[in-house]
């Protein structure tokens, strides 16, 4: 039902992506998430079109952390932050973390090879129904997403939404 | 100035001053194994003894003279990724700056590329840290140059080439309308999106771009590819041409670029500034 991915750069580490749709504690898993009493990065699915965008943010984190140059303070906050086009990091939170009335939620957790990570403990955190990824597309809002990411009416002739959003998040701070 | 060395075991010599095209047809990243064959393993007859180190799960498919390219599968999608080869002969603090700096720009110049909708590979990751870049992989895609190679090889279907010139042409104006500047324009630089025959053209290697207004700057700009165009391709001053009347038709400010490429021409090397 998750789905993990490894990072080719980061070899012993990997991504795995959990998605819970009717969710009905949002603002305690919010809250958790905020004390850092959750293993993972809590993201509104809303604004993901693809498993793809939050490998991105991961990979960029994940890089950032190994080099001690994270602009926010964890490694789940930094994923959350690297979806964002912009440098506003309080802005990212808002828009890509959940907020309390949220009814669905995409979780991120990143695994160092050797240790083992219970999913299965922070599932039983949400009260909510664990979905396959492939339930993702049906709670994307588009045009939210377009609006967030400024996507030109010219860039969806060359490519997909989610080329335009992978290139924002990875040239946003191109100096 | 041009390397001449080269790539070792490229199909093709290269005239241009970054021998960092990528594009070859046929299967890319997902078999990390063939391509091995081209250029990596032979390697440039420079100092390095041993090849280079791949990068965790990503083949070396070709070494210019700025840098090396490699291929392979990253976070699930085919990558090209492009590290810059350290020049030991700079001083290191300037190294790091140019390299730096080629770096930025070409992210700036792909992010440019696709606000205005002008076809460039998609920016997966820029690594700081090692100033190297993950774009996205043109799967089968082929470069100008080795499909005019090919036509004229094959020595049917020339027509298609005044085409092909017309698509250029139509792209550069778009992209000098938006006051981007290449800054190495070649038909390597240039890729042809499969199915090759819709000449769906992709601008790639945005190392040496800049921002720039002035018909100068987009007149060199031309400059440049007229001159590895005619030296790398005979007999295609027709198609040239088509491109060069296809920007002028279609570039909003095409006038003063096209006086100005006039006279750059008359400026170029061996030319007599005699009155």
């Amino acid at each position: 039902m998750h789905r993990t991915h490894r990072l080719e750069l980061f070899p012993e580490r990997s991504v795995t992506l959990l998605l819970f749709n009717r969710v009905r504690n949002a603002a305690a898993l919010r809250k958790k998430a905020m004390e850092g009493s959750i293993e993972g990065a809590l993201i509104n699915p809303v604004m993901i079109v693809d498993p793809f965008q939050i490998l991105v943010a991961a990979n960029k984190a994940v890089h950032l952390h190994k080099i001690g140059k994270m602009k926010t303070r964890s490694l789940y906050a930094e994923i959350i932050f690297s979806l964002s086009p912009n440098n506003n990091i309080s802005d990212a939170f808002k828009k890509f973390g959940i907020s309390d009335s949220d009814t669905a939620v995409l979780i991120v957790v990143v695994v160092d090879g050797e240790k083992n990570i219970n999913l299965e403990d922070i599932a039983s955190q949400v009260e909510g129904q664990q979905v396959s990824l492939d339930e993702l597309p049906q709670l994307t809002d588009t045009d939210k997403v377009k609006k967030m990411y400024k996507v030109t009416p010219q860039e969806e002739k060359i490519g997909t939404l989610l080329d335009s959003i992978v290139c924002r998040m990875s040239t946003k701070d191109v100096l | 100035a041009m390397d001449v060395a080269g790539p070792a075991g490229s199909a093709v010599a290269e005239p241009g001053p970054a021998g960092s095209a990528v594009a070859e047809p046929g299967p890319a990243g997902a078999a990390m194994d063939e391509s091995g064959a081209e250029a990596g393993a032979a390697g440039p007859a420079v100092a390095e003894a041993a090849p280079p180190p791949p990068l965790p799960g990503l083949q070396l498919v070709h070494q210019g003279a700025e840098a090396r390219v490699y291929r392979g599968l990253f976070l699930g999608r085919p990558t090209v990724a492009k590290l810059r080869i350290p020049k030991r002969y700079r001083h290191p603090a300037l190294e790091e700056r140019l390299s730096r700096r080629r770096m930025a720009q070409e992210a700036r110049s792909l992010l440019r590329c696709r606000r205005t909708g002008i076809p460039a590979p998609v920016v997966y990751f820029v690594d700081y840290a090692t100033n190297s870049i993950y774009l996205e992989d043109i799967v089968g895609s082929v470069t100008v140059q080795d499909h005019i190679y090919s036509v004229q090889q094959s020595g049917n279907d020339t027509g298609s080439l005044l085409i092909l010139g017309e698509k250029m042409g139509e792209l550069l104006a778009r992209m000098h309308d938006e006051d981007l500047i290449h800054g190495d324009l070649t038909t390597s630089n240039i890729l042809l999106r499969p199915p090759i025959e819709k000449l769906d053209l992709v601008l790639i290697d945005f190392g040496l771009s800049s921002i720039s207004g002035l018909p100068e700057d987009k007149g060199v700009d031309l400059y440049v590819l007229e001159k590895a165009f005619l030296s790398t391709h005979p007999d295609t001053e027709t198609v040239f041409k088509v491109l060069l009347d296809t920007y002028a038709a279609k570039s909003k400010k095409s006038g003063p670029v096209i006086k100005r490429l006039n006279e750059v021409r008359l400026r170029g090397r061996k030319r007599s500034m005699i009155g």
